[in-house]
């Protein structure tokens, strides 16, 4: 399982050697240790168990832990990729990775694609778009009127259903997002790039000299 | 004046859920952004931005869906610039994209508060500004 952590005593579950984690993302070591700066607050904030629930997830992207959101649901849904009901340090990272501005653009499309089809089925279908889309006019309190939400489901279903059957397949995701880029903003988190300084790491048996990154 | 058209996903993506800043950043940090849905046509929505910063003593500039004002008064950190973005989202219905450029963030807050946002009371069908800070305001 690792090495655990020296600063404190402190042993976290499923405690992921930093470098293996590198190697398998677009982090530097360092930037994985600085991860382990941020995953260590957010993890502690409900039950210190060192494993992030929903509750804690919640708290730290809504500031409120009791605030409960159809797509930060499905990102969490995402991050938990054992289905355990929380996330632990190696998920974290893996998926933070993603959105990273320097991960390729394969992963965020293959992430967005399955962020949007809610019911894993590989395909996006035109009612699971009407859901998020009356869960975000709902949540911003935008009124439109139904014929007005069927507009633009049409207009969207005429442009990235290719075949017209409804369904968005992967085939027809990847085409449309390559026509249109700004569909991907949600996959890229520019803060990434600056984690070392937003949260610099004392890390006390640091890997960085071990390993030329 | 062509505005972006706005499609389902595009919408979709605006939801705060989806924003995982929120990991990174302090709390209460004011973001110098809101927005704001009309039923009014992008050319009316211009004029009106015009007309504001006219009296408030703005330069305009104007790019398909971009307005740009920039501040003549010298503020704390500088002019004020802010840009405001119109997108369609249905050919009667548009959002508005208000951010700030450059300049202090409390003096943009101010000019929103006090100036952008009750001149464009008629028009504005819903507005979602700096959430933390949200003045209750009869619309």
């Amino acid at each position: 399982m690792g090495c655990f952590h020296s600063k404190g005593s402190k042993q976290y579950p499923v405690f992921e050697d930093p470098v293996a984690l590198a190697s398998q993302t677009t982090f530097s070591v360092s930037e994985v240790e600085a991860l382990f700066e941020l995953y260590k607050s957010i993890s502690s904030s409900v039950i210190d168990d060192g494993l992030i629930n929903k509750e804690e997830f919640q708290l730290a992207i809504f500031k409120n832990g009791k605030k409960e959101n159809l797509f930060a649901n499905r990102i969490f849904d995402m991050f938990d990729v054992k289905r355990k009901g929380f996330i632990d340090f190696g998920d974290f990272v893996r998926s933070l990775s993603v959105f990273h501005p320097n991960a390729p653009a394969e992963e965020k499309i293959d992430f967005s694609f399955k962020l949007y089809d809610l019911d894993s089925t590989g395909f996006i279908e035109r009612q699971e778009v009407k859901q998020m889309l009356l869960a975000l006019l709902w949540e911003s309190e935008m009124k439109l009127t139904d014929e007005t939400i069927e507009i633009i489901l049409d207009k969207t279903f005429s442009e990235a259903d290719t075949n017209q059957d409804g369904k968005i397949d992967k085939i027809d995701w990847q085409t449309y997002v390559t026509r249109n880029p700004s569909l991907l903003k949600v996959m890229t988190l520019p803060y990434l790039r600056d984690i070392t300084t937003t949260f610099p790491s004392f890390v006390f048996n640091s890997k960085v000299d071990e390993v030329a990154t | 004046m062509k505005p972006i058209c706005l499609n389902a996903f595009d919408i979709i993506s605006l939801s705060p859920g989806f924003d995982l800043s929120g990991l990174f950043e302090k709390p209460n940090n004011q973001k110098a952004e809101a927005r704001f849905t009309t039923k009014n046509s992008a050319s009316a929505i211009v004029s009106k931005l015009e007309e504001i910063a006219q009296m408030e003593r703005f330069n305009v500039k104007k790019k398909d869906g971009l307005v740009q004002l920039q501040g003549i008064k010298l503020g704390r950190k500088g002019q004020l610039a802010i840009e405001a973005e119109i997108f369609e989202v249905t050919p009667t219905f548009h959002m508005v994209e208000v951010k700030k450029r450059a300049g202090d963030t409390l003096e943009y807050q101010n000019f929103c508060t006090k100036e952008l946002r009750p001149s464009l009371k008629d028009m504005i069908w819903t507005w979602q500004g700096e959430q933390q800070q949200q003045l209750p305001q009869p619309l």
